[in-house]
């Protein structure tokens, strides 16, 4: 039997290591402090935590700047923490024609998670539902509801385990295909499909030691405008947007732009070929929803409602941008009872 | 914001992260930056004492939390922030082996770096640093191995190569752990340690 290789001996140690830390290291003078260095790293941190919890803690970071401007003014302390628990700073809503069937297809093909299905003031489809750490709302029409509205579908882009495997359950699942699975030259695997409701999935798996590059979260909204740089300017001047990257050809097309806003990531590809604009609908929890709506209107917006309290515990103001995406901009004020 | 702090620099002198510390004080979004430097520390110490990954996480979490929350209490009188940091991840320990009905040990740490056992946080802390600078084959294959408690078997089959070639990314990654490491801590010249650039121009094809 041949003698295993250098490889395979180090592999047995730190097998041996991580099955049992404190276990003896071997004996071997070439594998002792390599042995030794795995047995440090059995406590090596998970990169996705160390990315979630700094997520966490730059969202939390205008909470305290708040809590401090409002010291000395009791009355507008909030009782509770203005961005709900699970929720970041940009929710996508997506409204449907028959969105219990969009529900439907987001359950089996992406694992969605139905948190509340409910019916809303104006008779339609209201859902909260969520894709592993992404919330998502969809809201619209359905059998037996009465509902009558305009159905606002949207594009994202969205990391799974295994992006082929996805892309055929969408498929099954009534989708239609944009692009059949590829490598890409930006490091990861993707395709895309449009679902019967219209929504874009640019479904991607990183090629990485996790199949989404550290921090990133599941699901990502994705904007495609005839231009990229004012919709650009109007989210910094309104939300404080930051541009992370660009991504352009010569002739000055941007393919891909990158931003954030609050804890959230988005992106942009200008529109081409099937990827046209598709004027959206976002839910943007803010701690001061009062001073956004002023800073949207200021931003060039328009007013679709002025801020006011909602009975599932929000404050609440709606705007539309130039560009035709609707904003609802949100301070969470009071907690209230699931599904009021 | 400043970038994720490579291992190779030394924790920043004092008066450096006296103006970190002061302008977080002033604009919280700042945090960041001190959370950049010291997440591996504090979660070094952590882990060390509570062993259970999870709850190593939530205490990791709980303690910068709490830092962002108190930062206007904290107060330069000749206590690193770090040292402060530390504090309040004994509290959260002792506090949750209350909780947990159960007694633990835990150092008192009021001086990073003068006790044997903040040595061998701050020398673990310094490690799990280095793994960011190792070539990008051999940190996927370390951080999948060691993070994510992976089978070689599974990691080969996400990164699409064979078992042997993961294994040898192994080797090669922990070897380069620890020449970068002795360089680090002074025990070798730097001159011995192979850079990714080196590497790359001796046509190393496991990087």
């Amino acid at each position: 039997m041949a003698k295993p290789s250098r490889f395979e001996e180090l592999d047995q140690a730190v097998t041996g290591v991580l099955l049992h830390p404190d276990a003896p290291l071997p004996a071997d003078p070439r594998l002792a402090p390599l042995a030794r260095i795995a047995a440090e790293l059995t406590s090596l941190p998970r990169p996705a935590f160390r990315a979630r919890l700094k997520s966490d803690l730059e969202r939390n970071a205008p909470m305290v700047t708040l809590k401090e401007s409002t010291k000395h003014e009791e009355a507008k302390q909030p009782a509770v923490n203005p961005i709900p628990q699970g929720y970041r700073t940009v929710t996508p809503y997506i409204v449907a024609e028959n969105a219990d069937g969009l529900i439907e297809f987001l359950k089996n093909t992406f694992g969605a998670e139905e948190k509340l299905r409910a019916i809303g003031p104006a008779g339609g489809r209201h859902a909260d539902l969520r894709i592993e750490d992404s919330a998502l709302m969809v809201g619209g029409g359905g059998a037996g509801l009465a509902w009558k509205g305009k159905p606002i579908p949207s594009a994202f882009h969205i990391y799974v385990p295994d992006c082929d495997a996805v892309y055929q359950r969408a498929l099954q699942q009534g989708a239609t295909s944009i692009t059949e699975p590829a490598d890409q030259p930006y490091g990861e695997r993707s395709a895309g499909i449009k679902d019967a409701a219209g929504n874009h999935w640019y479904i991607a798996t990183y090629k990485g030691p996790n199949y989404k590059w550290e921090g990133a979260p599941t699901v990502q909204p994705y904007m495609h405008p005839l231009r990229a740089g004012p919709v650009m300017t109007f989210l910094k001047q309104a939300f404080g947007a930051q541009e992370l990257g660009r991504h352009a050809s010569p002739d000055g097309v941007i393919h891909h732009l990158m931003l954030k806003i609050g804890d959230s990531f988005m992106e942009m590809g200008e529109a081409q070929g099937p990827y046209q604009p598709m004027p959206a609908m976002y839910y943007l929890y803010v701690p001061d929803c009062d001073a956004a709506y002023q800073r949207a209107l200021q931003a060039g917006a328009t007013s679709l409602s002025e801020p006011a309290d909602q009975p599932y515990g929000d404050r609440n103001a709606g705007v539309k941008d130039a560009f035709g995406n609707q904003w609802y901009i949100a301070t969470h004020v009071k907690d209230v009872a699931p599904g009021q | 914001m400043v970038a994720r702090a490579p291992a190779s620099q030394q924790p920043p002198e004092q008066t450096d992260e006296r103006l970190l510390v002061e302008a977080a004080q002033k604009d919280p979004a700042r945090f960041a930056d001190l959370y950049e430097i010291h997440f591996e520390r504090v979660y070094a110490f952590i882990a060390r004492r509570v062993g259970d990954r999870d709850a190593a996480e939530d205490l990791t979490s709980d303690v910068f939390h709490k830092a962002l929350a108190n930062l206007k209490r904290f107060e330069w009188r000749g206590v690193p922030f770090g040292a402060w940091l530390l504090r309040i991840a004994v509290n959260a320990i002792v506090d949750r082996s209350k909780r947990h009905g159960r007694e633990i040990a835990v150092d008192d740490p009021p001086e990073l770096s003068t006790r044997p056992g903040l040595q061998q946080v701050e020398d673990r802390a310094r490690l799990f640093r280095l793994v960011d600078e190792l070539p990008k084959n051999q940190r996927h294959v370390v951080v999948m191995r060691f993070a994510e408690q992976k089978s070689i078997r599974e990691i080969a089959q996400h990164l699409k190569r064979s078992e042997g070639a993961i294994k040898q990314l192994q080797f090669r990654g922990l070897e380069n752990l620890r020449d970068r490491f002795e360089v680090l801590k002074g025990d070798r010249p730097k001159k011995n340690v192979t850079t990714k650039k080196e590497k790359k121009k001796s046509g190393g094809r496991n990087g």
